[in-house]
């Protein structure tokens, strides 16, 4: 099923420049709807208060890590199928398998392109 | 049994001048290690700067990107309109030419998501700056330790260490470790004839 323009997607990232990029490449691949978290615990408040389609999330951040939020998505029955992409300067094997068996959807790693992105997001909503 | 004494005196004596000796080495090397001690806060300050001024840069140049690409949208639109109202007037040519250079103004696009999501540089470096900024700061724990072991209170410059240094210092005083192994040595020194 392809990505619907109109999902809601969130954002998480505690640093500025990151989400304004994964942000701006969202719009430039015709998603509007975007909404940001700074940490894990401030983006599963934010899941449970409201209907997301997406998340896009690092893994290395104050609060609660990605990775940890993850695990917080997988484990509630509410939010257990929401694809999540996880964006990371993680770039180690063991990074990589670990969120998978946290049930990751997709993973890019730092630095990336718009290209990149697009190509995982067909992936996930294919 | 004497002469098994005084050798046996003599060679705790050999000992406590080992210790005395290996005791002021490690004070002496205490100073530098003070030195450096201080001089690292400064370092971890200078690379929280250096992780701001790339932030501060990064967001600067990600403004005027974005004002480019909104600017460059608004053109587009308006080129758009008028290419449709020259074909409607007939004038298939100059709308094809400025159909063609709308096209090549879309090739843009692609460039100015580039420069935008090269700047994901800045992430990068904010990660490897506060990971470099973890490892100082255990360094500086390190040496704090070994200053205090060796009683080391002033710096190379002979002025009273200051800052977190001192304050750490300061409170690590109170376990008057050296004092007390320099005690225990000069104990074994006093006992051997040594003043």
């Amino acid at each position: 099923m392809p990505a619907d323009p109109n999902m809601k997607i969130l954002v998480v990232d505690d640093m500025t420049t990151m989400r304004r990029i994964v942000k701006n490449i969202l719009k430039q691949l015709g998603f509007a709807n975007i909404e940001e978290a700074e940490n894990g615990q401030e983006a599963l408040q934010k899941l449970r208060a409201e209907p997301f389609g997406f998340v896009v999330s690092d893994w290395n951040m104050p609060v609660m890590t990605g990775i940890d939020m993850l695990r917080a998505i997988r484990a509630d029955p509410q939010l257990k199928t929401l694809p999540v992409l996880m964006v990371t300067a993680e770039a180690q094997q063991a990074n990589l398998v670990e969120a998978i068996q946290a049930g990751v959807s997709n993973y890019i790693v730092k630095p990336f392109t718009a290209e990149t992105m697009q190509e995982k997001l067909q992936k996930i909503f294919k | 049994m004497h002469n098994g004494n005084l050798k046996l005196y003599a060679e705790l004596g050999e000992l406590a001048r080992f210790v005395e000796h290996a005791i002021r080495a490690l004070s002496q090397a205490g100073a530098p290690i003070a030195s450096s001690s201080t001089g690292l806060p400064a370092a971890t300050a200078h690379l929280i700067d250096l992780s701001k001024l790339t932030e501060d840069g990064a967001l600067e140049v990600m403004r005027l990107t974005e004002l480019i690409q909104d600017n460059r949208s608004r053109m587009l639109k308006e080129l758009g309109a008028i290419s449709e109202i020259l074909e409607t007037v007939d004038c298939t040519t100059l709308a094809q030419r400025l159909q063609k250079t709308v096209s090549g103004l879309a090739q843009d696009d692609k460039l100015l998501m580039e420069i935008m999501t090269a700047l994901s540089f800045q992430d990068l470096v904010a990660q490897r700056v506060k990971k470099l900024v973890g490892i100082l700061n255990d360094v500086q724990d390190k040496l704090m330790e070994l200053v205090v072991v060796f009683g080391i209170q002033e710096d190379v410059n002979g002025a009273a260490v200051t800052g977190k240094t001192g304050e750490l210092l300061k409170q690590l005083e109170a376990s008057k470790t050296t004092a007390i192994k320099q005690n225990v040595a000069d104990e074994i020194l006093a006992q051997f004839g040594f003043n």
